[in-house]
């Protein structure tokens, strides 16, 4: 499953508001919620909580992959969001987080989860994508960052 | 005969089908060829005891389930993959289909001695390769395949039985219309084929635009429009026509690539429905054959069959497949799965209500082909693709190594984390982190590859791992993993 599977350009927010991590979290809850496959917003509000009280999803160069597991989806879900303001997250290097991409997955289906996870965050560990996503004007330009990025990565 | 004994004998031979499907799954064995087996022993000459000769009912009954399976099949088909072998499927399903029923036609012709039109009849009765089975072939867990054959065999397979049905109708009408000629079959293929595929577009995104703006109070009747929408199109097609069978499989293709509402569970609909139609299909025509018929034509029918599998069947594979850049063990592999199924006995009906002289002999001929090509064909498919070396490990449709469950009276769980961007943990083998006791890292994701560790694996940022651990070392494990490297971060 590829990173552009899980993303259209209606789960994408270049300019979401929200003042502190609870804010920011909810807001791309809701977006991701506007996909047909969750059948339970508020299951999935406590997935992704819940998990952010094991450990920190701010891992770190202004990134947050904030995910969860449950079985109010159908499928996995995905939302990307760069925030208006940099906003404290609680970050595990403590610097503010701007861009955040949240994953939330079937209870039954680990592998194709933590598959994504690792290599959303391995993408994100790159300076210079970082870079282009913060300085993207629309979701549809995030759109197209990720298609050409994940274009090249699979022909290699 | 009565409602309730066609209820209940066909509940029955549903149920002793799927019975069958799960008896026979560890052997391999072409789930068409158990289907048919069963509507042969509940028919009049095994053990059911059921007579049934309606021709007419058994070809409706089938192309009720063709139009469902063929839909079904279009809808499951991902146009990003068949998009590169779109050319060659389709001139597989056009030209190739041509010339296996030229070569088989003529064959039969000089060797059995029939005229060269009844020869060529059969021949197009039998030019198609059968979606059903080739989908359930190559989608069962026995084959794994490499490169583009799948997706192209899949193409061939759902876009290939109008042209065979064209073919087969065409030639009947030119054995029983005096004064027609063969530019009116050109003619009328061109009509035909053309209409198909634009009704098929045209109507497959109208329904996905209807779906997406229909806002249906019970999520039930959503399928119930889509099986509607199928239906329509068939129906709308051949009224004014066109191939309602291209039509259908089309409107499934464009619908399966668009995004709409219900999607998920309306391919899972589908999915249901296909296989009631397989069985459906498979049961009724396995019940109109005469098993003691078969006997009769075993020889042609060894004759004709061996020369489809082994002859005209490769011989057009590689004729069309001449520009193609495929390796020739590509293009073998691609001319054994030549699987014949249900098509081929439907159209084998015609005749039959034709009321042509040889149509007893065709049918019985032509049941036996697909017999014997699902039999042998689709057994060996998986030995084949192994030694053409056209097989991908099947690691890669195995599932996933680990499942989260619950477990009962142990205070530990598995979760998820991140290897953080800076980690001091990143570069560090498993044994120098210094995990606490009873918490163990059981899988690293990287990129693409899962790994199970060992203690010298050495963990790099931004993997995800499972780590297996209970809530009182939960603290360290995440001062382990968290802590920043002292100049990293800044």
């Amino acid at each position: 499953m590829k990173i552009t599977d899980i993303l259209t350009e209606r789960v994408v927010r270049t300019n979401l508001g929200g003042k502190n991590k609870e804010e920011v979290l909810n807001a791309v809850i809701d977006l991701a919620a506007t996909s047909e496959k969750v059948l339970d917003k508020e299951k999935v509000r406590t997935a992704i909580f819940e998990r952010e009280k094991i450990m920190s999803t701010g891992v770190g160069s202004g990134f947050a992959i904030p995910h969860g597991k449950t079985e109010a989806v159908s499928d996995i879900v995905g939302a990307f969001a760069v925030t208006a303001e940099p906003i404290d997250y609680q970050s595990l290097d403590e610097q503010p987080v701007r861009i955040i991409f949240l994953l939330v997955g079937r209870d039954n289906m680990v592998g194709p989860h933590i598959k994504l996870l690792s290599r959303i965050s391995r993408l994100m560990n790159k300076d210079d994508f970082r870079k282009k996503l913060l300085e993207a004007p629309s979701p549809a330009a995030v759109m197209e960052i990720f298609r050409q990025e994940e274009a090249s990565y699979f022909e290699a | 005969m009565s409602l309730e004994y066609v209820l209940l004998v066909g509940s029955i031979l549903i149920l002793v089908s799927i019975a069958i499907a799960k008896l026979f799954d560890n052997l391999g064995v072409p789930t068409l060829l158990l289907f048919l087996g069963v509507g042969m022993l509940a028919g009049s000459e095994g053990p059911g005891g059921i007579y049934f000769d309606d021709a007419g009912l058994a070809q409706s009954i089938g192309i009720i389930a063709l139009v469902f399976i063929l839909f079904a099949g279009g809808l499951d088909t991902s146009w990003r993959e068949v998009k590169p072998v779109f050319l060659q499927a389709a001139s597989l399903a056009t030209v190739g289909v041509l010339l296996t029923a030229l070569a088989v036609g003529l064959f039969v012709h000089v060797v059995l001695g029939v005229s060269l039109l009844v020869g060529l009849l059969l021949g197009a009765v039998v030019s198609s390769t059968d979606a059903a089975a080739v989908f359930s072939v190559l989608r069962s867990k026995d084959v794994s395949l490499r490169g583009r054959t799948k997706p192209l065999l899949e193409l061939e397979s759902g876009s290939n039985d109008p042209m065979a049905v064209f073919l087969t109708v065409g030639i009947i009408h030119l054995l029983t219309t005096p004064g027609s000629t063969w530019i009116s079959i050109a003619t009328l293929f061109v009509i035909q084929m053309g209409l198909g595929a634009v009704l098929g577009l045209g109507l497959g995104n109208a329904m996905v635009f209807v779906l997406n703006r229909l806002k249906l109070a019970y999520d039930g009747i959503y399928s119930v429009f889509s099986m509607a929408c199928a239906v329509l199109i068939y129906g709308t097609a051949v009224t004014i026509g066109g191939s309602g069978f291209l039509a259908v499989y089309v409107a499934g293709l464009v619908a399966g690539n668009s995004d709409f509402i219900q999607k998920r569970s309306l391919l899972r609909f589908f999915d249901g429905l296909a296989w009631l139609s397989q069985i459906a299909m498979f049961v009724a025509l396995g019940l109109l054959v005469f098993p003691s018929r078969l006997a009769t034509v075993m020889g042609a029918g060894l004759l004709v069959s061996g020369f489809l599998m082994f002859v005209a069947r490769p011989a057009s594979v590689f004729f069309t497949l001449l520009p193609a850049k495929l390796h020739w063990n590509e293009k073998a592999f691609v001319s054994w799965v030549g699987l014949r199924g249900a098509v081929p006995i439907i159209l084998a009906t015609f005749p039959l209500l034709a009321g042509l002289p040889d149509a007893e002999v065709i049918f019985n001929l032509v049941f036996f082909i697909v017999l014997t090509s699902a039999l042998l064909q689709g057994w060996s498919i998986p030995f084949v693709a192994r030694w053409l070396r056209v097989d991908a490990p099947l690691e890669q449709k195995r599932r996933y190594p680990i499942e989260f469950a619950p477990m009962e009276g142990v205070d530990t769980e598995l979760v998820d984390l991140i290897i953080p961007y800076h980690s001091e943990a990143a570069g560090k083998s498993i044994i120098e982190l210094g995990m606490p006791r009873d918490s163990l890292i059981v899988l690293i994701s990287r990129g693409n590859d899962f790994i199970v560790p060992s203690g010298g694996t050495i963990l790099r940022e931004g993997d995800a791992i499972l780590v297996l651990v209970n809530k009182d070392n939960l603290p360290a494990v995440r001062e382990i993993i968290g802590k920043q490297k002292k100049s990293g971060a800044l």
